[in-house]
């Protein structure tokens, strides 16, 4: 059905703008290669031509004119994914409608944040610039990478990554709606009405289409077509499993009920996002194939979130989940190895199965784990090169390369990595609290839900 | 999500109103049939297009239309002569984007809530393309005045509003009747990525979902209305839909969009709309296109950049330096300059970066030119007064006279497709132009006359004495003060007090509830310039006043916040 959409319109796409990604050329000597998936190789070479890995092996002859990168008592691993963010974006939440999948981070790219840099800081390569959630269908969102320099939002995007949504189950879309506006949901059972009645509608969108699209062909057909909806396509589409559900979730009751919700429209491919809870439900989430990205000690910030456990990543994985540990902050975001690492303390996971959280876990979630999450020919370069174990308490981000080009480097570190400046603005002494950067986004937007009697009284 | 900028209309919009105690009634006065239309404009430099001059012509104008420019033409007996002896000539200047001459909306956008956000009606949302700039023009708004006095004569006009407020008209700046000034209607499809307040939609990403919504709606409408024209038996009726309907002739290429594109992402945002949906598109306003100028190019996307450029950053720091050397050198004492911190360090390399991005934007025009991108002006946030030195900024950042002449005359006739009316100083054209005293972009050149449709307006030269740095005045005392905003006349009261060699003052009247202190008061010979915040909300909003002081009375403008400036006059109250 999206197809006659598609074709409907196509006549109108003149041309596509193909975004230009600077790719590199580079060989990483002599670390510790962490690959995730084949074990560590000691004193070993990685290769990278175009921006992928070539070659990995010992003593790789570096090829003329190839930068060279001397990573002797280094581990050198590959680029950290973050499957819950929201940098790089101008707007986060359309807080408006309880179901806005219409909309799309894809749109609002911001290239510019400085937030960017500093979690190539921290190692991270490939981030999941997601909507909030204060609806319980929000909007689409980007796989991006961290490609910082680039002044055009379109070669943050990564190009070909499947298409995600944000949706969102709880406090945020019944405060957000129920609360604020007094409409549905106001409730959990609510949250899951409207988006059973979203997916219901769909179909009935697409199948009024496929009867119109049928009868145009029957000769002498004369009739009306149904009114296009962008949401409606959208729709449709997770329906026809063109794009990755990522739902915000906390309770185990549910998460469980996303997954009923899930099993009656044939929706596939699901990741619950936080699912502070998911250790309840570890069992069922592995039976259905849902995955899980979580905080590793994170919770008590709001009511729902009380029944928690730093074990929750552990036993998830234990029983057969695919599990990623997430920032869903710029500040966390430079530390996410220190986070894996706390599931050694809190369920003795592996080396391997701790670095997995970070990298090909989360890739998986993402659908981008044939490109990116391990080091191995043929993946993307995106490489990070510890001083230290990146699970020691000592482990410092040295080099973060990202497709062979190398796009932090703790020795040349300058202070002001700022692409735009802004001619307006006054330059006063410091202060310590960047206040944009080191908050929590999952409701940025939707304030004003909250915030607009309050605005009216000051008003009057 | 609200942000500061979002608020700031409101809250200025109630300055305004607290300004405005009474209206005033205008005295009828009874218009005269103009004598003659026709001109002869003698012994003039004519810069007839960018690069091709004649000096010491004559040219004739008679019923709107230059007539003929040469030498040694003969004049007329009906012709009103204008002596303009060594003066410089060029076509009217066209802005290819503003507000000029558009009435600003009574009311405020709402930010009321509604019953269910998600689902506003298509007004509350700022979605009526099908409106039609024509009925919110005003002929006598100051506006008008202050744009033509710089050398415009044209300009394409948009609506207030957010997200497609409605449909532009390339407006004369003359005329006494709305039909009079309308040179094109339905000139564009005005477009701004600014959601709706409290209301769906409200972030950039839903604004472009529901413009592309609307693109595809309106063109699945539309093949269904031709379907139902060629044959009706048997088919339901299409429903009309006067917003899908506003989009047919964008559709059909035979009205452009034209964004405000102020930003460097909006622009980006904007050009995937475009390629996505494939309208004609105008960028308007653009101020940070510098680094897309390529791809801007590849979209065949017409280009108005914006006359608005970021203060310079004045250079005080230096005095001070100098004062500090001066009092170290007669205290003799060894600590010529105090070693800098490292936070002095830090705040230089941010000036520094600082200077460096304003340079960016002074030069995005030269950039544009050596691109080989074709460009006009547009004037959508710049203020008329501060138009002139811009250009000059301009030119001296790498653009050309010729160049800046261009995007003035020819360039933008070309792109809202005027050239066969406008844009040079040839026979058979419309008669716009402006008459300097010296070459427009010299710095001492002043505006003598303009030429709208064949329309005189002479400018009032200033009078020398009346900027004078030498003159010796009193200020200190209560003043009276009247501003003309466009709702009517504010009275006012300004108290000014000295303080060793500098003044304080206060500011009462209009509706403010309880005097406020200004925050600087200068005089220089008998340039008195005072400023003053008014907060509303937490949004402090600046009023910034300039005004030449003869003896009891003083005569100037007060610039409040964004919403422009007002001429204000001042009767010193005496002393009780």
């Amino acid at each position: 059905m999206k197809k006659i959409i598609t074709l409907l319109f196509s006549s109108l796409a003149l041309f596509s703008a193909k975004a230009q990604v600077d790719k590199g050329n580079m060989l990483i000597k002599n670390g510790t290669v962490i690959t995730i998936t084949k074990g560590n190789l000691e004193q070993t070479d990685v290769l990278i031509k175009d921006g992928k890995i070539a070659q990995i092996a010992k003593n790789i002859q570096a090829p003329a004119g190839v930068r060279v990168i001397d990573a002797t008592g280094h581990y050198v691993m590959p680029g950290i994914i973050d499957a819950h963010s929201h940098i790089a974006l101008d707007g986060i939440n359309e807080g408006t409608n309880p179901i806005t999948p219409e909309v799309n981070e894809s749109d609002v790219i911001n290239p510019f944040q400085i937030g960017i840099y500093r979690a190539l800081g921290g190692g991270i390569t490939t981030v999941h610039a997601m909507h909030g959630s204060a609806n319980a269908i929000g909007g689409q969102c980007e796989t991006i990478k961290l490609r910082y320099g680039t002044f055009d939002p379109e070669v943050l995007k990564m190009e070909g990554a499947p298409r995600t949504i944000k949706f969102a189950l709880g406090e945020n879309p019944t405060r957000s709606h129920g609360e604020a506006s007094g409409i549905v949901p106001r409730t959990r059972m609510g949250v899951e009405f409207v988006i059973r009645q979203a997916f219901s509608e769909a179909k009935e969108y697409a199948e009024a289409w496929n009867k119109y699209n049928k009868n145009k062909l029957v000769k002498g057909f004369r009739g009306a077509p149904p009114a296009y909806s962008y949401r409606h396509e959208v729709l449709s589409d997770i329906l026809n499993d063109k794009i990755i559900v990522h739902c915000h979730s906390y309770r185990a009751d549910e998460i469980y009920m996303m997954l009923k919700v899930c099993k009656d429209f044939g929706i596939k491919r699901i990741v619950f996002q936080h699912v502070n809870e998911g250790f309840k439900v570890a069992p069922e989430l592995a039976a259905q194939g849902a995955m899980a990205s979580v905080f590793s000690d994170w919770w008590a910030y709001k009511f729902e979130v009380y029944y928690s456990t730093a074990y929750n990543a552990a036993i998830l994985t234990r029983n057969g989940v695919v599990t990623s540990i997430n920032s869903d902050d710029a500040e966390m975001m430079r530390h996410l190895y220190h986070e894996a690492g706390k599931t050694q303390k809190y369920g003795a996971l592996t080396d391997d199965e701790a670095l997995a959280l970070i990298t090909i876990n989360p890739a998986k979630q993402l659908g981008i784990d044939s490109r990116v999450g391990s080091l191995e020919v043929g993946k993307e370069g995106d490489v990070v090169i510890f001083k230290n174990h990146p699970l020691s308490i000592y482990g410092v981000p040295m080099y973060t390369i990202v497709d062979g080009i190398v796009r932090f480097d703790r020795e040349k570190d300058p202070d002001d990595m700022r692409l735009m400046v802004d001619p307006k603005q006054t330059i006063e002494s410091a202060t310590l609290r960047d206040k944009h950067n080191d908050q929590d986004h999952c409701m940025e937007g939707a304030e004003f839900i909250l915030d607009s009697e309050l605005f009216n009284a000051n008003k009057k | 999500m609200i942000t500061k900028n979002r608020m700031l209309p409101g809250v200025s919009g109630l300055i305004i109103l607290m300004l405005v105690s009474c209206s005033l009634l205008a005295q009828e006065e009874k218009e005269l049939k103009p004598v003659t239309r026709t001109y002869a404009i003698t012994n003039v430099n004519v810069v007839q297009a960018p690069g091709r001059k004649m000096d010491m012509a004559t040219v004739l104008i008679k019923d709107g239309l230059i007539v003929s420019v040469g030498k040694g033409i003969s004049i007329p007996g009906d012709a009103i002569v204008i002596k303009a002896d060594s003066m410089f000539m060029y076509a009217g200047f066209i802005d290819g984007l503003s507000r000029v001459g558009v009435a600003r909306p009574k009311e405020e956008p709402s930010r009321d809530r509604v019953k269910d956000p998600g689902n506003p009606t298509p007004e509350r949302a700022g979605i009526t393309p099908q409106n039609d700039v024509r009925y919110s023009l005003n002929p006598s708004d100051k506006s008008v005045e202050d744009l033509r006095n710089i050398g415009f004569t044209v300009a394409q006009v948009a609506p207030y509003g957010n997200l497609l407020p409605g449909q532009s008209s390339i407006i004369l700046l003359s005329g006494k009747s709305i039909d009079q000034m309308v040179l094109v209607s339905n000139a564009s499809l005005y477009s701004e990525l600014s959601g709706a307040n409290n209301v769906y939609p409200n972030t950039t990403m839903a604004v472009m979902a529901k413009w592309r919504e609307l693109y595809r709606q309106a063109s699945q409408a539309k093949s269904y209305q031709s379907l139902y024209a060629s044959n009706r038996n048997g088919l339901e009726r299409p429903a009309s839909d006067r917003v899908l309907e506003a989009f047919y002739p964008v559709i059909d290429q035979k009205m452009p969009v034209v964004f405000k594109s102020e930003k460097m992402l909006e622009s980006h945002r904007i050009l995937s709309l475009k390629n996505d949906l494939g309208f004609n598109l105008t960028l308007g306003e653009v101020k940070e296109g510098w680094p897309l100028i390529s791809k801007i190019k590849a979209s065949g996307a017409k280009v108005f950049l914006a006359l608005d450029l970021p203060e310079e950053v004045k250079k005080e720091e230096k005095k001070d330096d100098k004062k500090t050397d001066k009092k170290a050198d007669s205290t003799k004492t060894k600590e010529v300059a105090k070693p800098k911190t490292a936070a002095d360090l830090e705040k230089e390399a941010l000036e520094k970066r600082k200077a460096e991005a304003i340079a960016n934007y002074t030069s995005q025009a030269s950039a544009f030119a050596k691109a080989g991108v074709p460009f006009g002006f547009s004037t959508l946030t710049a203020k008329p007064k501060d138009i002139p030195a811009n250009l000059r900024r301009m030119i001296s950042a790498g653009l050309s006279e010729d160049a800046a002449l261009a995007a003035l005359t020819t360039t933008p006739a070309q792109l809202l497709g005027l050239s066969d009316r406008l844009g040079t100083v040839d026979a058979g054209k419309m008669a716009n132009l402006v008459i300097s005293d010296k070459s427009y972009f010299n710095e001492k050149s002043k505006v003598r006359y303009v030429f709208v449709d064949g329309t005189m307006y002479k400018m009032e030269v200033k009078e020398e004495k009346k900027s004078d740095p030498n003159a010796k005045v009193e200020i200190e005392g209560s003043w009276s003060t009247v501003t003309q905003t466009p709702q009517g006349s504010n009275d006012g009261k300004a108290t000014f007090k000295k303080e060793g060699s500098s003044y304080k003052g206060t500011v009462s009247g209009g509706r403010l509830p309880s005097p406020v202190d200004m925050t600087s008061v200068t005089l220089e010979g008998n340039k008195l310039s005072y400023s003053y915040s008014l907060s509303f909300g937490g949004n402090s909003i600046k009023v910034d006043v300039e005004v030449t002081v003869e003896g009891d009375t003083f005569k100037g403008s007060a610039s409040i916040g964004a919403r422009g400036s007002f001429s204000i006059e001042g009767t010193k109250n005496p002393k009780n």
